[in-house]
């Protein structure tokens, strides 16, 4: 099976500084893949090259075989890439359904940019309570919901999520990973940046350790979590 | 001490004053919100504007109608050329670079002015239906007082329904609060920027009209005070808030018209004076303006 | 080690003796036109170097420089005179504890006090006005500014309104331009070379931070805010007693435009930058002007000015002398 996204020897500098040095990363149709590792390690950067806002020195992203390594941001979300920001990203001075629209800002089908507003509402039913409720007097688990509910907006059949569950309670992690196991199964395949690297690898089909810059491990999460080094440092022991 | 009659004239001379502010305004804090930038040469449309409205209309006699549809897309196109022109290459670095620029093209377009049309101000003359004089009991005014409260109205509806429920409009607020997570989400930056100044320079032209349909006379600098002082009333109304600013824009037209009006005479010299001491006094109370979000500095 | 640290004062004396020596020749040689145009030279340096200590140094960028200057301009002018005048030029006497004899300050006092007086402005709106943040600073000087020219049109009784002043007697003349100009340089670039100057430039980089590292900006920001309000306003009293007349218009926004335009083209930030920028623009534009004369079109040499300050902003915003910052 041809990979959905395939990255190739991704190299990106901040500057003189270097951040990801020969970064290869595979995920295929359907699968949620991790990347887990320390702060600073890298993984922001990573999906934001992917996405287009960091532009790489080296290397290709390649999406369903199309070499998108200098494609404008804008038209990759047209490509159905989206990204869920760390820290949510959402928009705290406009209201939900504001905010929800602006997901679908690139698309010009009115009708079915309502019929997904509709099924937003029905994966978030929290979000319709608040529909006209301004998104900063939401709670952080709410706000990263409408944040991947704005994701889901635009259509993606590829979903970079940055450390969704950064500064949520335990209770609301877990609902969150139900949620994104729910949003596999409707076809969106996932890319997961994640800390919080215990909850990214049960849910994960592959994970890759990113540290400084560079792809330290690889495999399944059955191997990963196996490794004794892995479960010290990133798995609590 | 002053009759109801004379206060109330003023009040309306203030409100039309505030008229011209608030729709400057509305276009400074567009620009305002996305770039933080203070467009100087912002002022410099409404010399543009009133000029190209002179020449087209009293020079060459076209009727006075078409004279305002063509000044709102001259005014358009030159919103679009500062952007494309100067104010992209400058995004993303510092903001003083924008400012300075801003008054660098402030200064070239007035002297440009100078040059073509003489330092000599101009008599602006309107058309008579825009002349007719009414009288009623308490006021006297002339039909294009109503002509520009009418219009700066409808405007002001017209231009806050956009920004509340259109699509790019939407688009502009969160570019203005976020830019670079609109930007990570495929919001184009670019298109939206040049709207905001598009928008902005087209009623900024077409404010020129009005001031020297008011006023009667234009002249080569008439849009630096009048510039700086919309920004005081974008400041004073809240920073990037678009009912802000048109609160703002009126209440300092009505404190401008009315403390001169209500003052002694010999005081009449500190108008301009007095608008600005508003404005370090909102600075220093709230500087975030009567309608205006508190900023915080992104470390 | 004592011996390193007065090389730079010993060069500064070697320079200054030399800058006197070309003056001298320079005063005996040159036409009275020339001469004119050097020292108007001057005086303008004053003012950028003054504001390079604020917008450069400090980041501060203020807008309302000429404040200063016609405070300096007109509070010099007031005190220095001469008795006999003041009477038919319709100005207040001096109360007698100021006035010497002849019921005039002399000169250098009168500069010294315009100086002090435009300091003592700064430290006032400083205050409330350093504490605000990049653009809101810059239109709240240039609001100091048209506040600072109203009461200069309105106060009739002391500076005669709209009208301004005349007969200014011309008590400024080359030697003391530039021996005010050294001075002024030296100071900026003793603070410049100083811990001061090394806070200052923190701020300017990185407000944030520097108060991180226990800088407390609001003293060091009034500090240079001060110090270039002062030289501004001998700058201005030198200016009153070269043109003989001043008027409230004349310190508007043009000429802190004038000052800014010199700064930026020169370099902010750098020490020649401020020369090299007053320098060059000011040799420019007495090129041009009988062109300008000739052709009858004014404002020509202010439209290549705000063009050559576009092309620098767009190009080279560093300046001439200035070298080119790290992106962020």
């Amino acid at each position: 099976m041809i990979p959905l996204l395939k990255v190739k020897n991704l190299s990106v500098k901040y500057g003189v500084i270097p951040a990801l040095q020969d970064i290869s990363i595979e995920v295929k149709t359907g699968q949620i893949v991790s990347l887990i590792g320390a702060n600073g390690a890298g993984k922001t950067t990573t999906l934001k090259t992917i996405m287009g806002i960091l532009k790489p020195v080296n290397g290709s992203i390649v999406y369903r075989d199309e070499d998108i390594t200098r494609m404008p941001t804008p038209q990759r979300v047209r490509k159905e890439i989206c990204l869920v920001p760390e820290g949510r990203g959402i928009f705290n001075r406009l209201t939900v359904r504001e905010n929800l629209f602006l997901g679908a800002y690139h698309r010009s089908d009115e009708q079915e940019i309502n019929s997904d507003l509709e099924k937003s509402y029905s994966l978030f039913p929290r979000l319709k309570e608040r529909e006209n409720q301004i998104a900063g007097t939401l709670s952080g688990g709410e706000q990263q919901m409408l944040a991947i509910g704005r994701g889901l907006m635009s259509r993606p059949k590829l979903m970079l999520l940055d450390e969704p569950s950064l500064g949520l309670a335990p209770l609301v992690v877990r609902e969150l990973y139900e949620l994104i196991q729910e949003i596999l199964k409707q076809g969106v395949t996932i890319l997961l940046v994640e800390q919080n690297a215990t909850m990214a690898i049960r849910v994960s089909n592959y994970v890759y350790l990113i540290e400084t810059g560079n792809v330290k491990l690889e495999g399944i999460p059955k191997e990963i979590e196996s490794l004794e080094d892995v479960r010290k440092v990133y798995l609590g022991g | 001490m002053f009759s109801l009659g004379y206060v109330l004239q003023q009040t309306m001379n203030g409100v039309i004053l505030g008229c011209i502010y608030s729709l400057l305004a509305l276009g400074m804090t567009v620009v305002y919100g996305i770039l933080r930038l203070i467009n100087f040469a912002h002022g410099a449309l409404i010399t543009l504007g009133a000029f190209f409205v002179y020449f087209v209309s009293i020079s060459y006699g076209f009727p006075f109608i078409a004279g305002i549809f063509l000044v709102i897309g001259f005014g358009s196109l030159m919103g679009l050329v500062l952007d494309i022109v100067a104010y992209r290459k400058l995004r993303g670095g510092p903001e003083v670079a924008l400012l300075i620029t801003s008054i660098g093209f402030y200064t070239f377009i007035e002297n440009f002015l100078k040059l073509i049309v003489s330092p000599q101000p101009y008599a602006f003359k309107t058309p008579d239906y825009l002349n007719i004089l009414y009288r009623t009991q308490l006021l006297t005014f002339r039909s294009i007082d109503l002509f520009i409260i009418v219009s700066s109205i409808a405007i002001m509806i017209a231009f806050s329904l956009f920004i509340k429920k259109s699509k790019m409009g939407i688009a502009m607020r969160a570019t203005a609060e976020n830019l670079e997570v609109a930007n990570m989400m495929g919001i184009e930056i670019n298109k939206v920027i040049s709207v905001a100044f598009v928008l902005g320079s087209a009623i900024a032209a077409f404010t020129g009209f009005f001031w020297g349909a008011k006023y009667g006379q234009i002249s080569y600098d008439m849009g630096f005070l009048t510039g700086v002082k919309a920004f005081v009333a974008v400041v004073v109304g809240g920073v990037g808030s678009v009912p802000g600013a048109m609160l703002g824009g009126f209440i300092l037209g009505v404190a401008e018209i009315l403390s001169v009006a209500l003052l002694p005479t010999r005081f009449a010299e500190y108008r301009d004076g007095i608008v600005f001491a508003i404005l370090i006094l909102v600075l220093l109370i709230k500087p975030s303006g009567i309608m205006g979000v508190k900023e915080e500095i992104r470390v | 080690m004592n011996q390193k640290r007065i090389i730079p004062e010993f060069w500064f004396i070697i320079g200054g003796c030399l800058l006197f020596l070309i003056i001298f020749i320079f005063s005996q040689t040159l036409n009275r036109y020339l001469i004119h145009i050097i020292v108007l030279m001057g005086i303008y340096s004053i003012a950028t170097v003054s504001l390079n200590l604020t917008n450069g140094y400090t980041g501060l960028f203020s807008l309302g420089h000429a404040a200063f200057m016609a405070i300096g301009a007109y509070t010099s002018t007031l005190l220095a005179f001469p008795l006999h005048l003041r009477e038919s030029y319709e100005l207040p006497l001096l109360p007698s504890f100021l006035a010497g004899a002849d019921g005039a300050m002399p000169f250098i006092i009168a500069l010294i006090v315009g100086g002090l007086f435009a300091a003592l402005s700064a430290v006032i709106i400083g205050a409330p006005v350093l504490r605000l943040r990049g653009h809101y600073l810059s239109v709240a000087s240039l609001g100091f500014m048209v506040i600072v020219t109203t009461f200069a049109k309105t106060l009739k009784g002391i500076t005669r309104g709209s009208m301004g002043i005349n007969a200014i007697p011309s008590y400024t003349n080359i030697y003391w331009t530039y021996l005010w100009l050294l001075i002024a340089i030296y100071v900026v670039w003793r603070i410049v070379h100083s811990r001061f100057g090394r806070a200052m430039m923190a701020i300017r980089d990185d407000e944030t931070a520097s108060q991180v590292l226990g800088i407390f900006p609001m003293k060091y920001k009034l500090m240079s805010f001060v110090v270039g309000a002062f030289f501004a306003g001998v700058a201005g009293g030198l200016f009153a007693h070269f043109t003989k007349a001043i008027r409230p218009f004349e310190f508007s926004f043009t000429m802190t435009f004038q000052i800014v335009i010199m700064l930026i083209v020169g370099g902010m930030g750098t020490m020649s930058g401020p020369l090299v920028g007053t320098f060059s623009l000011m040799a420019f534009r007495y090129a041009l002007k009988p062109v300008e004369e000739h052709l009858k079109v004014y404002g020509f040499i202010e439209l290549v000015y705000a063009a050559l300050l576009i092309i620098i902003m767009l190009w080279k915003p560093e300046g001439i002398m200035g070298k080119r910052q790290l992106k962020r």
